[in-house]
């Protein structure tokens, strides 16, 4: 087994792991903190991947952003609203949970299928880019090719997608104004 | 095998590095504000004082690790290793001479900006974990000021990525001294390719670029919890803020943190603006300067000088300036900084365009 394998496993483990502590967990504000091990886990995966910039860009938006926005919403709820979130009814099996069960029933088999049927070796559309040579190796040129591919062939969905966020932006900015008085 | 043992042999000489750095800067700090404020300062252990930051930190080994009761015990004991943790990894991006850097990745200045943002959580970690009102004030303010100040610091480090073109901090301090092949300019105007020497570092490739600098810097301060932005840690209100619980070691990382961080931020700096391990002298005719001064020797001594120079400046503006109120502080984040950093990556882009082609 090669080093890169092991470090595989390694991740994987502390990725799965540390999820299944984020469901478990009865302690909302450590399974949140829990939650950081997951995403950096998951942050060397992509290094394994050699998509490096997928990784740096998944620590600053999960962890620098969307984990410290949560924790101040924890920050700035009382303590007694954290106590009941905290304390829920926690038996599963009762008539009003079954419409989630069965969802949940239903996609495990679909995910189980899906692991089964994909031959992940042999995948059709990787053959056919190696055959085509449509396919760029390690050359460390990795941010650079993200760069111009988003500058070019994928244009306007990057430009939508600047329009939706400065959508939010400007959204967030008027509810949180103070309103004039008259 | 050997590559590997060369790997730990570079991680353990940084925590080397960054420990008797912060040894050395707090001595340095306290016999700055001593002059500062026209006292003497440690005088008593060893000469001119000079070992009593070794006694302080023997001391603090020794001390007993209270852990309260009522605090959340993992992550109580665990935040000071985050803060430092994160502060230390960045560290291994930065380029110290020319071909001497820990880890050359080619998105090293995005890479260090990612790791940053982490101590933020170890921050909102030991606020808490500690259970206490001052800590968990201390740690919101902490984390609101430097999301707040990574903003005008990134789209001023922006402003020198789009004219470098490049995110790998070897390559940007390369582009800044004689090793650089292609054509420089300084200030757009003076053709300096093959001069070197201060004229052609980044902060003079472009006028704006000074003032991207400034933004830089005085965000930098707020991003190391550095007065003028100390509210964080602001001892007539919040006690010591979020470290206020803390004892013996876990106060000592917390500590060295702060002081790793300063270094590490003014490094960011010196590599991005003032010329990383290029030489300050320029080629004048046929007396070569910079040809002279240019080396991995040089190198580490310039950006080791130029770094601590940047330190220095910390110090004093923290030892001279009163501390910011919470709105002024937010309102110089969102109302000046960052509008004046949106502008510097603006012209940053129409420059690279139209005068640097």
């Amino acid at each position: 087994m090669s080093a890169a394998n092991i470090l595989f496993y390694i991740m994987s483990f502390i990725a799965l792991a540390s999820a299944g502590y984020v469901a478990v967990s009865k302690n909302l504000v450590r399974s949140v903190f829990i939650f950081f091990v997951t995403l950096f886990a998951l942050a060397g995966l992509y290094v394994l991947a050699l998509a490096d910039f997928v990784a740096v860009t998944q620590i600053v938006v999960y962890v620098g952003g969307i984990l410290v926005l949560i924790l101040f919403a924890f920050m700035l709820s009382g303590r007694e609203t954290l106590n009941v979130l905290q304390h829920p009814d926690r038996s599963v099996w009762k008539i009003t949970n079954l419409p989630a069960l069965l969802i949940v029933a239903l996609l495990f088999i679909v995910l189980i299928n899906v692991i089964l049927k994909t031959d992940a070796d042999h995948l059709g559309w990787i053959s056919d880019s190696i055959k085509t040579k449509n396919y760029i190796t390690n050359s460390g040129d990795m941010t650079g090719n993200i760069g111009v591919n988003l500058m070019t062939r994928y244009l306007l969905p990057f430009e939508i997608i600047s329009i939706l966020l400065m959508m939010a932006l400007v959204g967030a900015a008027h509810l949180s104004r103070k309103e004039s008085v008259e | 095998m050997v590559s590997y043992l060369i790997y730990i042999g570079v991680a353990i000489g940084l925590f080397a590095f960054a420990a008797t750095f912060a040894l050395f800067a707090v001595y340095y700090e306290r016999k700055l504000s001593a002059f500062i404020q026209d006292r003497i300062g440690p005088s008593e252990t060893g000469k001119y004082g000079s070992l009593q930051t070794l006694a302080d930190i023997l001391k603090l080994i020794q001390k007993e690790i209270i852990n309260p009761t009522a605090t959340d015990k993992w992550l109580y004991a665990l935040a000071p290793a985050i803060i430092f943790i994160a502060v230390y990894m960045g560290f291994a991006a930065l380029p110290w001479a020319p071909g001497l850097v820990p880890s050359k990745i080619n998105i090293g200045l995005y890479y260090i900006f990612a790791i940053i943002s982490i101590e933020t959580l170890g921050i909102l970690m030991a606020g808490w974990g500690s259970n206490n009102k001052y800590s968990i004030l201390g740690a919101m303010r902490s984390a609101a000021q430097i999301i707040s100040y990574e903003i005008p610091a990134g789209f001023a480090l922006i402003a020198v990525v789009v004219i470098c073109g490049s995110l790998d901090l070897q390559e940007i301090a390369m582009q800044q001294g004689i090793l650089f092949k292609e054509h420089t300019q300084f200030l757009g105007i003076w053709d300096v390719t093959g001069m070197g020497g201060f004229m052609s570092w980044n902060i003079f490739r472009a006028p704006h670029l000074i003032i991207a600098f400034i933004i830089y810097f005085i965000a930098s301060l707020a991003e190391s919890n550095r007065a003028p932005f100390d509210i964080p840690e602001a001892e007539s209100e919040l006690v010591a803020g979020f470290h206020t619980e803390y004892t013996g070691m876990r106060f000592g990382l917390i500590f060295l943190a702060e002081y790793s961080m300063m270094f590490l931020v003014s490094m960011v700096g010196v590599v991005l603006f003032l010329g990383a391990w290029n030489t300050p002298f320029p080629n004048i005719g046929s007396i070569h300067l910079a040809n002279w001064t240019t080396g991995i020797g040089w190198g580490i001594f310039w950006i080791f000088v130029k770094t601590l120079l940047l330190v220095t400046v910390q110090i004093w503006i923290r030892w001279t300036l009163p501390r910011l109120r919470v709105d002024q502080l937010m309102d110089l984040c969102w109302k000046v900084l960052t509008p004046l950093a949106f502008i510097c990556m603006v012209i940053s882009a129409v420059w690279r365009v139209w005068v640097m082609n």
